[in-house]
Protein backbone atom coordinates (compact mmCIF):
# COMPACT_ATOMS: atom_id res chain seq x y z
CA UNK A 1 0.00 0.00 0.00
CA UNK A 2 1.34 3.33 -0.94
CA UNK A 3 1.47 5.96 1.80
CA UNK A 4 -0.81 8.93 1.50
CA UNK A 5 1.53 11.56 2.83
CA UNK A 6 4.94 11.74 1.20
CA UNK A 7 7.34 11.45 4.08
CA UNK A 8 9.62 14.46 4.34
CA UNK A 9 8.26 15.70 1.06
CA UNK A 10 10.19 17.97 -1.22
CA UNK A 11 12.38 20.34 0.67
CA UNK A 12 10.96 23.83 0.68
CA UNK A 13 13.30 26.25 -1.06
CA UNK A 14 12.95 29.93 -1.68
CA UNK A 15 14.32 31.24 -5.00
CA UNK A 16 17.11 33.71 -4.43
CA UNK A 17 15.41 36.61 -6.17
CA UNK A 18 12.46 36.39 -3.80
CA UNK A 19 14.85 36.19 -0.87
CA UNK A 20 16.58 39.33 -2.16
CA UNK A 21 13.25 41.03 -2.61
CA UNK A 22 12.07 40.18 0.90
CA UNK A 23 15.34 41.26 2.51
CA UNK A 24 15.41 44.49 0.49
CA UNK A 25 11.91 45.24 1.68
CA UNK A 26 13.01 44.46 5.25
CA UNK A 27 16.02 46.78 4.98
CA UNK A 28 13.99 49.65 3.57
CA UNK A 29 11.41 49.16 6.31
CA UNK A 30 14.17 49.13 8.94
CA UNK A 31 15.73 52.31 7.54
CA UNK A 32 12.37 54.06 7.62
CA UNK A 33 11.56 52.84 11.11
CA UNK A 34 14.94 53.80 12.56
CA UNK A 35 14.76 57.11 10.71
CA UNK A 36 11.74 58.23 12.69
CA UNK A 37 11.73 56.15 15.88
CA UNK A 38 14.13 54.01 17.87
CA UNK A 39 12.05 51.04 18.93
CA UNK A 40 14.43 48.41 17.57
CA UNK A 41 17.69 49.83 18.79
CA UNK A 42 17.34 48.69 22.41
CA UNK A 43 16.62 45.04 21.62
CA UNK A 44 19.07 44.77 18.69
CA UNK A 45 21.79 46.54 20.63
CA UNK A 46 21.55 44.23 23.62
CA UNK A 47 21.30 41.13 21.39
CA UNK A 48 24.41 41.86 19.33
CA UNK A 49 26.17 43.44 22.28
CA UNK A 50 26.14 40.26 24.31
CA UNK A 51 27.81 38.32 21.48
CA UNK A 52 30.30 40.82 20.09
CA UNK A 53 31.35 43.13 22.90
CA UNK A 54 33.08 40.50 25.13
CA UNK A 55 35.23 39.47 22.15
CA UNK A 56 36.13 43.05 21.30
CA UNK A 57 37.02 43.69 24.94
CA UNK A 58 39.27 40.64 25.03
CA UNK A 59 41.09 41.40 21.80
CA UNK A 60 41.54 45.06 22.69
CA UNK A 61 43.06 44.21 26.06
CA UNK A 62 45.45 41.76 24.37
CA UNK A 63 46.36 44.47 21.85
CA UNK A 64 47.02 46.99 24.60
CA UNK A 65 49.12 44.44 26.46
CA UNK A 66 51.19 43.83 23.33
CA UNK A 67 51.76 47.54 22.78
CA UNK A 68 52.91 47.91 26.38
CA UNK A 69 55.21 44.90 26.01
CA UNK A 70 56.72 46.38 22.85
CA UNK A 71 57.32 49.67 24.64
CA UNK A 72 59.20 47.86 27.41
CA UNK A 73 61.85 46.73 24.94
CA UNK A 74 63.14 50.30 24.69
CA UNK A 75 66.84 50.54 25.52
CA UNK A 76 67.73 51.09 29.16
CA UNK A 77 70.23 53.78 28.25
CA UNK A 78 67.69 56.09 26.71
CA UNK A 79 65.55 55.59 29.78
CA UNK A 80 68.40 56.52 32.08
CA UNK A 81 69.15 59.67 30.13
CA UNK A 82 65.50 60.49 30.23
CA UNK A 83 65.47 59.87 33.96
CA UNK A 84 68.24 62.43 34.51
CA UNK A 85 66.41 65.01 32.48
CA UNK A 86 63.15 64.30 34.23
CA UNK A 87 64.71 64.65 37.68
CA UNK A 88 65.93 68.07 36.70
CA UNK A 89 62.49 68.88 35.42
CA UNK A 90 60.89 67.73 38.68
CA UNK A 91 62.96 70.27 40.60
CA UNK A 92 61.96 73.03 38.24
CA UNK A 93 58.34 72.01 38.38
CA UNK A 94 58.25 71.85 42.16
CA UNK A 95 59.30 75.47 42.42
CA UNK A 96 56.89 76.36 39.65
CA UNK A 97 54.16 74.43 41.40
CA UNK A 98 54.52 76.31 44.67
CA UNK A 99 54.20 79.54 42.74
CA UNK A 100 51.14 78.25 40.97
CA UNK A 101 49.67 77.01 44.22
CA UNK A 102 49.86 80.56 45.48
CA UNK A 103 48.28 81.86 42.31
CA UNK A 104 45.53 79.30 42.58
CA UNK A 105 44.78 80.32 46.14
CA UNK A 106 44.44 83.89 45.00
CA UNK A 107 42.30 82.79 42.09
CA UNK A 108 39.88 80.80 44.26
CA UNK A 109 39.60 83.73 46.59
CA UNK A 110 38.81 86.01 43.70
CA UNK A 111 36.40 83.50 42.22
CA UNK A 112 34.57 83.31 45.51
CA UNK A 113 34.39 87.03 45.39
CA UNK A 114 32.74 86.95 41.99
CA UNK A 115 30.79 83.78 42.84
CA UNK A 116 32.20 82.05 39.82
CA UNK A 117 32.85 78.39 39.73
CA UNK A 118 34.83 76.42 37.23
CA UNK A 119 32.06 74.23 35.94
CA UNK A 120 33.23 71.06 34.39
CA UNK A 121 35.62 70.04 37.09
CA UNK A 122 32.61 69.57 39.34
CA UNK A 123 30.87 67.08 37.07
CA UNK A 124 30.89 63.45 38.04
CA UNK A 125 32.90 61.42 35.54
CA UNK A 126 33.56 57.77 34.84
CA UNK A 127 36.46 56.30 32.86
CA UNK A 128 35.86 53.98 29.91
CA UNK A 129 38.05 52.16 27.43
CA UNK A 130 37.66 52.26 23.66
CA UNK A 131 37.15 48.68 22.46
CA UNK A 132 36.36 49.08 18.76
CA UNK A 133 36.53 51.68 16.03
CA UNK A 134 34.35 52.22 12.99
CA UNK A 135 34.30 49.30 10.54
CA UNK A 136 34.38 51.61 7.54
CA UNK A 137 36.83 54.32 6.68
CA UNK A 138 34.38 57.19 6.31
CA UNK A 139 33.39 58.22 9.82
CA UNK A 140 35.18 58.40 13.14
CA UNK A 141 32.88 56.75 15.62
CA UNK A 142 33.90 54.20 18.20
CA UNK A 143 32.56 51.85 20.88
CA UNK A 144 33.40 52.09 24.59
CA UNK A 145 33.09 49.34 27.21
CA UNK A 146 30.53 51.02 29.51
CA UNK A 147 26.80 51.11 28.87
CA UNK A 148 23.39 51.61 30.41
CA UNK A 149 24.28 49.19 33.24
CA UNK A 150 26.89 51.70 34.39
CA UNK A 151 24.37 54.52 34.39
CA UNK A 152 25.18 55.97 30.99
CA UNK A 153 22.52 57.51 28.77
CA UNK A 154 22.37 58.90 25.25
CA UNK A 155 23.79 62.45 24.81
CA UNK A 156 26.31 62.19 27.63
CA UNK A 157 29.49 64.08 26.77
CA UNK A 158 32.82 62.31 26.35
CA UNK A 159 36.11 64.04 27.19
CA UNK A 160 39.73 62.92 27.20
CA UNK A 161 42.42 64.80 29.03
CA UNK A 162 40.93 68.27 29.02
CA UNK A 163 39.31 68.33 25.60
CA UNK A 164 36.00 67.33 24.12
CA UNK A 165 35.87 64.00 22.26
CA UNK A 166 32.20 63.63 21.39
CA UNK A 167 28.92 62.36 22.75
CA UNK A 168 27.09 59.07 23.14
CA UNK A 169 24.57 58.50 20.35
CA UNK A 170 23.52 54.92 21.04
CA UNK A 171 24.03 52.35 23.76
CA UNK A 172 23.50 48.78 24.88
CA UNK A 173 23.78 47.17 28.35
CA UNK A 174 27.59 47.17 28.45
CA UNK A 175 28.68 49.24 25.46
CA UNK A 176 28.03 52.67 24.00
CA UNK A 177 28.56 54.16 20.56
CA UNK A 178 30.34 57.51 20.57
CA UNK A 179 30.21 60.01 17.74
CA UNK A 180 33.41 62.03 17.80
CA UNK A 181 33.55 65.73 16.94
CA UNK A 182 35.93 65.00 14.05
CA UNK A 183 33.38 62.75 12.31
CA UNK A 184 32.28 64.19 9.00
CA UNK A 185 28.62 64.18 10.05
CA UNK A 186 29.02 65.95 13.38
CA UNK A 187 28.64 69.61 14.30
CA UNK A 188 29.13 71.32 17.66
CA UNK A 189 28.13 74.82 18.70
CA UNK A 190 31.17 76.55 20.16
CA UNK A 191 32.30 79.87 21.60
CA UNK A 192 35.59 81.72 21.28
CA UNK A 193 36.66 82.04 24.89
CA UNK A 194 38.34 85.43 24.56
CA UNK A 195 35.58 87.31 22.77
CA UNK A 196 32.49 85.13 23.51
CA UNK A 197 31.60 84.95 19.81
CA UNK A 198 29.64 81.89 18.78
CA UNK A 199 30.56 79.60 15.90
CA UNK A 200 29.85 76.13 14.55
CA UNK A 201 32.58 73.48 14.71
CA UNK A 202 32.09 70.67 12.21
CA UNK A 203 34.16 67.58 11.55
CA UNK A 204 35.61 67.08 8.10
CA UNK A 205 37.19 63.91 6.74
CA UNK A 206 39.15 65.86 4.15
CA UNK A 207 40.63 68.35 6.61
CA UNK A 208 41.21 65.85 9.38
CA UNK A 209 43.94 64.07 7.46
CA UNK A 210 45.84 67.35 7.79
CA UNK A 211 45.22 67.32 11.55
CA UNK A 212 42.56 70.02 11.73
CA UNK A 213 38.76 70.35 11.61
CA UNK A 214 36.71 73.26 10.35
CA UNK A 215 34.59 75.96 11.92
CA UNK A 216 32.15 78.35 10.30
CA UNK A 217 29.52 81.04 10.92
CA UNK A 218 31.75 83.09 13.19
CA UNK A 219 30.43 86.63 13.47
CA UNK A 220 33.33 88.84 14.42
CA UNK A 221 32.86 92.40 13.19
CA UNK A 222 35.46 93.86 15.51
CA UNK A 223 38.22 91.49 14.31
CA UNK A 224 38.91 90.47 17.88
CA UNK A 225 39.37 86.75 17.19
CA UNK A 226 42.95 85.70 16.49
CA UNK A 227 44.81 82.57 15.53
CA UNK A 228 45.52 80.53 18.67
CA UNK A 229 42.36 81.53 20.53
CA UNK A 230 40.65 78.85 22.57
CA UNK A 231 37.31 77.48 21.43
CA UNK A 232 35.02 75.95 24.05
CA UNK A 233 31.51 74.50 23.85
CA UNK A 234 28.88 77.21 23.96
CA UNK A 235 25.97 77.86 26.27
CA UNK A 236 23.39 77.52 23.51
CA UNK A 237 24.25 73.93 22.55
CA UNK A 238 21.49 71.55 23.57
CA UNK A 239 23.71 68.44 23.72
CA UNK A 240 27.06 69.64 25.02
CA UNK A 241 27.77 71.04 28.46
CA UNK A 242 29.16 74.59 28.34
CA UNK A 243 32.82 75.44 28.78
CA UNK A 244 34.49 72.23 27.59
CA UNK A 245 37.63 72.91 25.58
CA UNK A 246 37.35 71.92 21.90
CA UNK A 247 40.60 73.25 20.45
CA UNK A 248 42.59 76.21 19.19
CA UNK A 249 42.03 78.29 16.06
CA UNK A 250 44.70 77.68 13.45
CA UNK A 251 43.44 79.67 10.46
CA UNK A 252 40.71 82.28 9.92
CA UNK A 253 39.28 83.43 6.61
CA UNK A 254 36.55 85.87 5.66
CA UNK A 255 33.56 84.26 4.01
CA UNK A 256 32.45 85.52 0.61
CA UNK A 257 29.38 87.12 2.18
CA UNK A 258 31.65 89.42 4.25
CA UNK A 259 29.47 88.89 7.30
CA UNK A 260 30.81 85.69 8.78
CA UNK A 261 34.20 84.04 9.07
CA UNK A 262 35.28 80.47 8.83
CA UNK A 263 38.50 78.53 9.16
CA UNK A 264 40.15 75.59 10.79
CA UNK A 265 41.02 74.60 14.35
CA UNK A 266 43.37 72.10 15.96
CA UNK A 267 41.60 69.83 18.42
CA UNK A 268 42.76 69.67 22.03
CA UNK A 269 42.50 65.88 21.96
CA UNK A 270 44.84 63.62 19.98
CA UNK A 271 42.28 61.40 18.26
CA UNK A 272 44.88 59.14 16.64
CA UNK A 273 46.13 57.76 19.95
CA UNK A 274 42.94 57.71 21.96
CA UNK A 275 42.48 54.61 24.11
CA UNK A 276 40.77 55.75 27.29
CA UNK A 277 38.12 58.43 27.71
CA UNK A 278 36.03 59.99 30.48
CA UNK A 279 32.24 60.05 30.35
CA UNK A 280 30.56 62.98 32.10
CA UNK A 281 27.63 61.46 33.96
CA UNK A 282 25.41 64.44 33.39
CA UNK A 283 23.57 65.55 30.31
CA UNK A 284 22.81 69.14 29.46
CA UNK A 285 19.12 68.59 30.15
CA UNK A 286 19.80 67.38 33.69
CA UNK A 287 22.06 70.30 34.50
CA UNK A 288 19.46 72.74 33.29
CA UNK A 289 16.78 71.08 35.41
CA UNK A 290 18.92 71.37 38.52
CA UNK A 291 19.67 75.03 38.02
CA UNK A 292 16.09 75.98 37.32
CA UNK B 1 23.20 23.47 10.14
CA UNK B 2 26.94 22.89 10.40
CA UNK B 3 27.51 25.31 7.55
CA UNK B 4 25.24 27.87 9.18
CA UNK B 5 27.27 27.79 12.40
CA UNK B 6 30.60 28.01 10.56
CA UNK B 7 29.39 30.96 8.47
CA UNK B 8 28.00 32.69 11.54
CA UNK B 9 31.33 32.30 13.35
CA UNK B 10 33.20 33.53 10.26
CA UNK B 11 31.09 36.70 10.10
CA UNK B 12 31.61 37.47 13.80
CA UNK B 13 35.32 36.66 13.55
CA UNK B 14 35.78 39.02 10.58
CA UNK B 15 33.79 41.80 12.20
CA UNK B 16 35.73 41.62 15.47
CA UNK B 17 39.06 41.51 13.61
CA UNK B 18 38.10 44.42 11.40
CA UNK B 19 37.10 46.66 14.31
CA UNK B 20 39.94 45.79 16.70
CA UNK B 21 43.12 44.16 15.38
CA UNK B 22 43.16 45.87 11.99
CA UNK B 23 42.59 49.23 13.69
CA UNK B 24 46.01 48.74 15.30
CA UNK B 25 47.75 47.88 12.03
CA UNK B 26 46.02 50.38 9.75
CA UNK B 27 47.84 52.34 7.08
CA UNK B 28 47.04 56.02 7.28
CA UNK B 29 43.80 55.31 9.12
CA UNK B 30 42.54 52.91 6.46
CA UNK B 31 41.45 49.39 7.40
CA UNK B 32 40.69 46.52 5.02
CA UNK B 33 37.10 45.49 4.54
CA UNK B 34 37.13 41.87 5.75
CA UNK B 35 33.35 41.61 5.74
CA UNK B 36 33.31 42.42 2.04
CA UNK B 37 35.93 39.75 1.32
CA UNK B 38 33.76 37.27 3.21
CA UNK B 39 30.59 38.26 1.37
CA UNK B 40 32.24 38.07 -2.06
CA UNK B 41 34.03 34.78 -1.33
CA UNK B 42 30.99 32.99 0.03
CA UNK B 43 28.87 34.39 -2.80
CA UNK B 44 31.32 32.94 -5.34
CA UNK B 45 31.65 29.59 -3.55
CA UNK B 46 28.04 28.98 -2.63
CA UNK B 47 25.85 30.98 -4.96
CA UNK B 48 23.57 33.98 -4.84
CA UNK B 49 21.42 32.87 -1.93
CA UNK B 50 24.36 32.44 0.45
CA UNK B 51 25.88 35.68 -0.82
CA UNK B 52 22.65 37.55 -0.13
CA UNK B 53 22.24 36.16 3.37
CA UNK B 54 25.89 36.58 4.41
CA UNK B 55 25.92 40.12 3.00
CA UNK B 56 22.75 40.95 4.86
CA UNK B 57 24.10 39.80 8.22
CA UNK B 58 27.51 41.45 7.70
CA UNK B 59 25.80 44.73 6.88
CA UNK B 60 23.41 44.40 9.79
CA UNK B 61 26.33 44.02 12.22
CA UNK B 62 27.98 47.18 10.89
CA UNK B 63 24.66 49.00 11.04
CA UNK B 64 23.91 48.08 14.64
CA UNK B 65 27.35 49.12 15.88
CA UNK B 66 28.31 52.02 13.65
CA UNK B 67 25.43 52.99 11.42
CA UNK B 68 23.09 55.90 11.99
CA UNK B 69 20.11 54.09 10.48
CA UNK B 70 19.80 50.31 10.56
CA UNK B 71 19.62 48.85 7.06
CA UNK B 72 21.92 51.04 4.92
CA UNK B 73 25.01 48.86 5.00
CA UNK B 74 22.87 45.71 5.05
CA UNK B 75 21.40 46.77 1.70
CA UNK B 76 24.79 47.53 0.13
CA UNK B 77 26.48 44.33 1.31
CA UNK B 78 23.45 42.26 0.40
CA UNK B 79 23.30 43.47 -3.22
CA UNK B 80 27.04 42.92 -3.65
CA UNK B 81 26.62 39.37 -2.31
CA UNK B 82 23.68 38.71 -4.61
CA UNK B 83 25.35 40.00 -7.77
CA UNK B 84 28.64 38.19 -7.07
CA UNK B 85 26.64 35.05 -6.27
CA UNK B 86 25.27 35.10 -9.82
CA UNK B 87 28.81 34.30 -11.04
CA UNK B 88 28.89 31.11 -8.97
CA UNK B 89 27.51 29.07 -11.88
CA UNK B 90 30.06 30.44 -14.37
CA UNK B 91 33.38 30.27 -12.52
CA UNK B 92 35.30 27.83 -10.38
CA UNK B 93 36.29 29.40 -7.06
CA UNK B 94 39.58 27.44 -6.78
CA UNK B 95 41.69 29.86 -8.80
CA UNK B 96 42.48 32.87 -6.61
CA UNK B 97 42.88 35.53 -9.32
CA UNK B 98 39.29 35.75 -10.40
CA UNK B 99 37.93 36.10 -6.85
CA UNK B 100 40.52 38.81 -6.24
CA UNK B 101 39.32 40.66 -9.29
CA UNK B 102 35.77 40.42 -7.96
CA UNK B 103 36.91 41.68 -4.56
CA UNK B 104 38.66 44.69 -6.16
CA UNK B 105 35.62 45.57 -8.24
CA UNK B 106 33.12 45.10 -5.44
CA UNK B 107 35.19 47.07 -2.93
CA UNK B 108 35.33 49.90 -5.43
CA UNK B 109 31.58 49.72 -5.93
CA UNK B 110 31.12 49.59 -2.15
CA UNK B 111 33.31 52.66 -1.58
CA UNK B 112 31.69 54.57 -4.39
CA UNK B 113 28.19 53.79 -3.14
CA UNK B 114 29.19 54.93 0.34
CA UNK B 115 30.57 58.16 -1.12
CA UNK B 116 27.37 58.85 -3.04
CA UNK B 117 25.03 57.99 -0.17
CA UNK B 118 26.91 59.61 2.71
CA UNK B 119 28.93 62.42 1.13
CA UNK B 120 27.62 63.47 -2.25
CA UNK B 121 24.14 63.90 -0.80
CA UNK B 122 25.60 66.29 1.78
CA UNK B 123 27.13 68.39 -1.04
CA UNK B 124 30.72 67.20 -0.59
CA UNK B 125 31.81 67.19 -4.21
CA UNK B 126 35.56 66.69 -3.91
CA UNK B 127 35.53 63.20 -5.40
CA UNK B 128 39.24 63.21 -6.30
CA UNK B 129 40.18 63.56 -2.68
CA UNK B 130 37.88 60.82 -1.39
CA UNK B 131 38.93 58.57 -4.25
CA UNK B 132 42.64 58.98 -3.46
CA UNK B 133 42.42 58.94 0.32
CA UNK B 134 39.66 56.48 1.12
CA UNK B 135 38.32 54.38 -1.75
CA UNK B 136 41.53 53.37 -3.54
CA UNK B 137 43.66 52.75 -0.40
CA UNK B 138 40.88 50.63 1.07
CA UNK B 139 40.65 48.72 -2.20
CA UNK B 140 44.38 47.99 -2.30
CA UNK B 141 44.60 47.01 1.35
CA UNK B 142 41.51 44.80 1.10
CA UNK B 143 42.95 43.04 -1.94
CA UNK B 144 46.26 42.37 -0.21
CA UNK B 145 44.50 40.96 2.86
CA UNK B 146 42.26 38.83 0.64
CA UNK B 147 45.34 36.96 -0.66
CA UNK B 148 45.62 35.47 2.82
CA UNK B 149 41.99 35.45 3.86
CA UNK B 150 40.45 33.92 0.74
CA UNK B 151 42.31 30.54 0.91
CA UNK B 152 41.18 30.15 4.53
CA UNK B 153 37.54 30.63 3.56
CA UNK B 154 38.00 28.34 0.55
CA UNK B 155 39.52 25.57 2.64
CA UNK B 156 36.74 25.83 5.22
CA UNK B 157 34.13 25.70 2.47
CA UNK B 158 35.62 22.65 0.71
CA UNK B 159 36.02 20.88 4.05
CA UNK B 160 32.32 21.43 4.75
CA UNK B 161 31.42 20.23 1.26
CA UNK B 162 33.43 17.03 1.80
CA UNK B 163 31.61 16.30 5.02
CA UNK B 164 28.26 16.95 3.39
CA UNK B 165 29.04 14.67 0.46
CA UNK B 166 30.27 11.90 2.73
CA UNK B 167 27.13 11.97 4.84
CA UNK B 168 25.02 12.04 1.66
CA UNK B 169 26.84 8.91 0.37
CA UNK B 170 26.31 7.15 3.66
CA UNK B 171 22.62 7.89 3.39
CA UNK B 172 22.37 6.25 -0.03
Amino acid sequence: MSPIIKKGGEKFTLPSKYLLFILTFLCVALIMITFSTNIFTASLNSFFGTIIVPMQKGITSVGTWMTVAADKVQTVESLMAENEALKKQVDDLTTQNTNLEQDKYELTELQKLYELDSQYEGYEKVAARIIAKDAGNWYHSFVIDKGSDDGLTVDMNIIAGSGLVGRIIDLGPDWAKVQSIIADNSAVSGTVLASQDNLIVSGDLELYNNGVISFSKLIDDADKVNVGDKIVTSNISDKYLPGILIGYISTIEDDSNNLTKSGTLTTAVDFEHLSEVLVILQTKQQVENVTE
Amino acid sequence: MRRFIVNFLLIIFSFVLQTTVFRYIDFGGITPNLLLILTVSLGLMRGDKSGTLVGFFCGLLVDVFFGTYIGFYALIYMYIGFIIGKFHKIFFPQNIFLPMLFIVVSDFVFGFTCYILFFLFRTKFDIDYYMLHVIVPEMVYTTIVSIFFYPVILRLSTWLEDIEQRSAKKFV
